[in-house]
């Protein structure tokens, strides 16, 4: 503010596309190299953004979701997109409050869109039935597809209700609650398909859909990983391969973790699906 | 003052040109021109509200989908109501509302089999489909899956799993059937003024209720029905009424259980009343009700105590007979009587043409002036004096247009909570409110201005407003003598001057004061010198009847003073004359048999005394009749079951008719009435001036001449140290207490027993439910009763609700002589009782 005043507004007007103009705050998170607020020229692109400014990603880049709870994700077919109100909204998404939070190869879209979903749906109102009772279907059809348990009819019940709320909402919450879920499915159908018809979740993510299992032939038994688990379910002496229960197995990650960042092997856990 | 007429716009809706006047809704403007755009939660008396989402209209130039029922009506506008996208947004939106709410009912394909043959009973607790729902085929939500076409609930079905609510009096609340439209809330906050319902929770977990998980009672609901009246589906029901199923029809009526008059509507199934709803009549109750009217006529008609045949008592027991034989036992016995040996009673809360008959029969039948009516002690002060008061422009519509009001000695929470709605109409309009009441009232909280006199007190004080709004000066210091303080008078009298429009409210308590002749006096004289609006509220649902159509001994047809004296109630309840014959009809003001030779009843139960004759009366439902309200107006009851007589519905009759035979059995001509409109002709003949058919045009009374001898102040200061104050009370129609045949009013007994202020009980070094000792009189008259805390009784009082009406009331033999005390407030003194 006070540069503005001090420069005048032609200034700030100077940066910025013809219909966004000036600068904007977005709060840059996730799985890139560096978090932190930033303040760009509206027009930036995605890119530059998650690439110039945030170092990139390890893993192999998945999507951007901005605009938070209310906004969508959008794949890397975007990554070229101008960062304004317009371009942002052509492409399903909103602006919003400036969030933006990049997803990696190991963030399940499905998992993300029904951890928004459930968001909204907590913070609604219940005033408007759409809302009240359309964002809560909405999540439990997520999670029925999380679970293994979806039909392929499910992503056609998703898009229509997603539709119809977006329609008749009574305020932004409504209007914008099944953004995250649309979006993913419309640039992420792929993975959501996999959940459904193959019941895998290829970032071996959901629970239902996972196993853990020790390589026997990486594993140095180095013990790392029973000294983390919760429920014993890896067990094992040492110096020899350990083996893993999958009745006792709460999927919490931990082993796969440790393994791979604190362990002599490195790799002898992995995830499937 | 005048409001202007709304100009005519137009616009187009579905490629229709249509007009509306300016300032309605998309919504009001399309149903005024025959189209309908399904909605559930707007109504037409309610702010919108834009929860359902079903008036969803296409209108040209605005983005979206907008709500017709919030989007105000513009000249020149587009608007689509039917295109293939909004129908199938509505589908949805239904599909949605029906995931939640038991209703598989709706998409069974058995549905057509179950109305008949009920092939899926199900037992349990809580509704699981339109055909075990109390509002099946009444529900508008079952209209609009119909209308709107939803042939299967593709959503997984989810209902709440709420218990139904049936602790609170008159409605069950099944909260499982609620969609949250609000309209309840609404209606309560905006319409009613009391705001006991709101939203409680949120999201999905959203519930409808008092706040703060009170029971309704506690919340201060008036029982008034209204949230009945509106909700759309079934969750609120009336307990009465609720497996009646949908009603064959409905009759436009009057309520006859007080004296406000109240237009309601009279559901009826095969042939039987079933319940009551508020009618909008825009000229007295402007579609509010109380709970009495809303909720107790059918267990007041139908309750199994009624008495439907004529008995007589046989040498040693009481039978049910014929009419001949009953008839013919009572002529007897009235067949060459001295006049002079007949005293008549009968109930303010007969018709008019039941009045005029009884005094008819007993003036020319018999040839007497014994009649009389508790009326009497209803129109407390004096007969007189409210024929005055009744010759001022009463006017209940009006109150909500008042700016000033002033109201005393009233709550309204059970009993004329119709004038409490109406008063909290216009505070909402911006009117100011001055409320003079030695307790705290229901009315009290809505004010700054609350004055608060010592018990009994509260006339003092009105006279005291009186005087300054007639432009006398006043003693202010006067007020320190009733217990007000003197700068808060002032402000309040500065008040009640700024206004215009002034109505001033009196509750019959102020009237029940050994003073209330004098408050009486004082409205007059304000009624004279300045344009106000007085409302003097009594008990009797016709007792402005009985005065006009003269069943008092001094009084007679047309408020004509007859000149003679009687005999009438003075005389039965000092038992200081004993006439051969005594003629009651539903008048029971006393809880044991009458001092009399013969005791003839009439009535539509059986008094809690024996009685030699009993002849049954038809209710208000099962024969018409008119009565005379409050303002004046004649009003109509109609007449709802016309069931054939028989060993199941009765033997009732209408009461002039029962009038009219007797007298032809003992020969006379006086009575030849066939017809109620036989009745209505000779009224008209025999009153000048009183309307021929129920014109509900409000009307005044001639004052009656004669100015009775002043009655004495409330009593010299005995010694005592509490005063009791008698409070008229209780629920009165005909014979009874109707609080004895309805349940709901009994659990509300809110006003029972001898009540004190919890720190009075305190004081005294009591519990809630002790026992005192009360003596007055310097010791010679006393009682031992059990106290009851109440918070909004004033210091230094007992108070107790003094029954006039006492069929199917018990009172204690030791609590008699309360009930005859001449003076009111009394001085008492009070200790903790011993042992």
């Amino acid at each position: 503010m006070p540069h503005i005043l001090r420069n005048g507004p032609e200034w700030y007007a100077a940066s910025g596309t013809e219909t966004s103009k000036g600068t904007k705050t977005f709060s840059l998170v996730g799985k890139v190299r560096r978090t932190g607020l930033i303040e760009v020229p509206m027009g930036i692109t995605l890119r530059e953004v998650v690439f110039d400014i945030g170092g990139g990603t390890l893993k192999p880049f998945k999507a951007v979701q901005t605009g938070g709870p209310s906004g969508g994700c959008l794949s890397e077919e975007f990554l070229d997109t101008p960062i304004d109100y317009e371009h942002l909204a052509e492409a399903g998404s909103i602006m919003g409050s400036g969030g933006l939070i990049v997803i990696d190869a190991d963030t399940c879209i499905v998992d993300t869109a029904k951890y928004f979903l459930g968001f909204t749906q907590k913070e609604s109102c219940g005033k408007c039935v759409p809302c009240r009772v359309g964002t809560r279907h909405m999540v439990k059809l997520l999670e029925k597809i999380c679970d293994g348990r979806g039909e392929l009819a499910d992503l056609d019940k998703l898009e229509k209700l997603g539709r119809t709320i977006k329609n008749s909402s009574l305020c932004g919450l409504g209007a914008t609650a099944p953004n995250p879920a649309l979006t993913s499915l419309k640039y992420f159908r792929s993975e959501f398909i996999a959940h459904v018809k193959d019941r895998r979740c290829p970032a071996v993510v959901c629970k239902n859909l996972v196993n853990y299992r020790v390589i026997p032939g990486k594993c140095t038994g180095c013990q790392r990983c029973v000294s983390v688990c919760p429920t014993g379910a890896i067990t094992g002496p040492r110096s020899e391969p350990h083996n893993l229960d999958r009745t006792k197995c709460i999927k919490c990650r931990s082993c796969y973790e440790i393994c791979r960042f604190d362990a002599i092997a490195g790799d002898a856990i992995v995830i499937e699906s | 003052m005048a409001r202007k007429e709304p100009r005519t716009l137009t616009m187009e809706i579905d490629h229709r040109t249509v007009t509306f006047p300016e300032g309605v809704t998309v919504h009001r403007a399309a149903e005024l021109n025959g189209i309908d755009i399904p909605s559930l939660c707007s109504h037409k008396d309610l702010s919108p509200f834009g929860g359902c989402r079903l008036c969803m209209v296409e209108i040209e130039g605005m983005r979206g989908y907008p709500l017709s029922c919030s989007t105000v009506a513009e000249e020149g506008m587009k608007v689509l109501t039917d295109t293939a996208t909004l129908r199938d947004l509505r589908r949805e939106i239904l599909k949605l509302i029906l995931s939640e709410h038991p209703s598989s009912c709706l998409v069974c394909e058995e549905r057509e089999a179950c109305k008949d043959y009920q092939g899926t009973i199900r037992k349990a607790g809580v509704t699981t489909g339109c055909r075990f729902c109390p509002n099946d085929r009444q529900c508008e939500l079952q209209d609009l899956v119909e209308k709107i076409g939803v042939t299967e609930i593709d959503f997984p079905i989810d209902y709440h799993g709420y218990d139904p609510e049936h602790d609170d009096p008159f409605y069950d609340r099944d909260y499982n059937v609620c969609i949250l439209c609000g309209r309840c809330v609404r209606m309560c906050q905006e319409v009613r003024g009391t705001s006991v319902l709101a939203f409680t929770y949120r999201g999905p977990k959203a519930k409808i209720g008092p706040a703060f998980g009170r029971s309704h009672a506690e919340a201060g609901c008036e029982f008034c029905g209204a949230c009945v009246d509106v909700c759309p589906t079934g969750a609120l029901a009336d307990k009465a009424s609720k497996w009646e199923g949908k009603p064959d029809g409905s009759l436009v009526s009057t309520c006859p259980f007080c004296a406000l008059g109240c237009q309601i509507e009279l559901f009826h199934k095969n042939g039987r009343l079933t319940g009551a709803r508020a009618f909008l009549d825009p000229e007295v109750n402007d579609g509010q009700l109380c709970v009495k009217g809303r909720f107790c006529m059918p267990e007041v008609t139908h309750h199994f105590e009624r008495a439907r045949r004529p008995m007589l008592q046989k040498g040693r027991y009481f039978r049910e007979v014929s009419w001949e034989e009953a008839l013919e036992r009572a002529a007897r016995e009235l067949k060459d009587i001295s006049p002079d040996d007949f005293v008549m009673l009968v109930s303010p809360d007969l018709s008019n043409e039941s009045l005029f008959a009884a005094q008819k029969f007993a003036r020319q039948c018999i040839g007497t002036n014994n009649i009389d009516s508790t009326a009497r002690m209803e129109l407390a002060g004096a007969l007189e004096l409210w024929s005055r008061l009744f010759s001022l422009p009463i006017s209940i519509k009006d109150i909500a247009r008042a700016d000033t009001i002033l109201a005393v000695g009233l709550d309204s929470r059970f009993n004329f909570s119709v004038v409490g709605t109406k008063v909290r109409k216009a505070l909402a309009s911006g009117a100011k409110l001055v409320t003079i009441d030695s307790r705290d009232s229901n009315l009290a909280r809505y004010t700054d201005d609350w004055l608060a006199p010592h018990p009994g007190k509260e006339g003092a004080v009105l006279r005291i407003f009186a005087e300054a709004l007639a432009g006398r000066k006043v003693d202010i210091r006067a007020a320190a003598e009733v217990g007000i303080d003197a700068e808060q008078l002032e402000r309040s009298l500065a008040v009640m001057a700024s206004g215009h429009e002034l109505v001033v409210i009196i509750g019959p308590r102020v009237f029940h004061y050994s003073d209330g002749y004098a408050s009486g006096d004082a409205l007059v004289t304000l009624a004279g010198t300045q344009k106000t609006n007085i409302i003097p509220l009594y008990f009797g649902a016709n007792s402005r009847g009985a005065l006009e159509l003269g069943v008092f001994s001094e009084v007679g047809p047309g408020g004509a003073e007859t000149g003679q004296e009687g005999s009438g109630w003075a005389e039965v309840l000092s038992h200081s004359k004993r006439p051969k014959v005594l003629y009651c009809i539903g008048d029971v003001a006393f809880r044991e048999r009458p001092d009399c030779d013969f005791l003839i009843f009439q009535d539509i139960y059986l008094p809690p005394f024996s009685v030699d004759v009993f002849l049954p009366a038809a209710s208000f439902a099962e024969t018409g009749g008119t009565l005379i309200n409050i303002e004046g107006r004649v009003q109509e009851v109609v007449q709802v079951e016309s069931l054939p007589e028989g060993a199941v519905t009765g033997f009732m009759r209408p009461d002039w008719k029962i009038l009219a035979d007797i007298t032809k059995s003992l020969g006379s001509q006086a009575l030849d009435y066939s017809s109620a409109a036989d009745v209505r002709k000779d009224i008209a003949a025999a009153i000048p001036g009183f309307p021929a058919e129920a014109d509900r045009r409000p009307r005044k009374m001639k004052p009656l001449g004669r100015l009775p001898a002043a009655t004495a102040g409330a009593g010299e200061l005995e010694d005592g140290n509490f005063w009791l104050v008698a409070e008229p009370g209780g629920y009165r129609h005909r014979g009874i207490d109707i609080a004895s045949k309805v349940g709901g009013l009994c659990e509300l007994a809110l006003e029972e027993g001898f009540r004190m202020h919890p720190r009075d009980i305190e004081m005294l070094g009591l519990l809630d439910g002790d026992n005192v000792r009360m003596t007055w009189e310097g010791g010679r008259m006393g009682a031992t009763v059990g106290v009851k805390a109440d918070p909004e009784c004033p210091r230094g009082a007992i108070c107790f609700t003094k029954r006039l009406i006492l069929g199917g009331v018990k009172v204690s033999p030791e609590l008699r002589p309360l009930l005859g005390l001449r003076q009111n407030p009394i001085r008492v003194r009070i200790v903790r009782a011993e042992g």
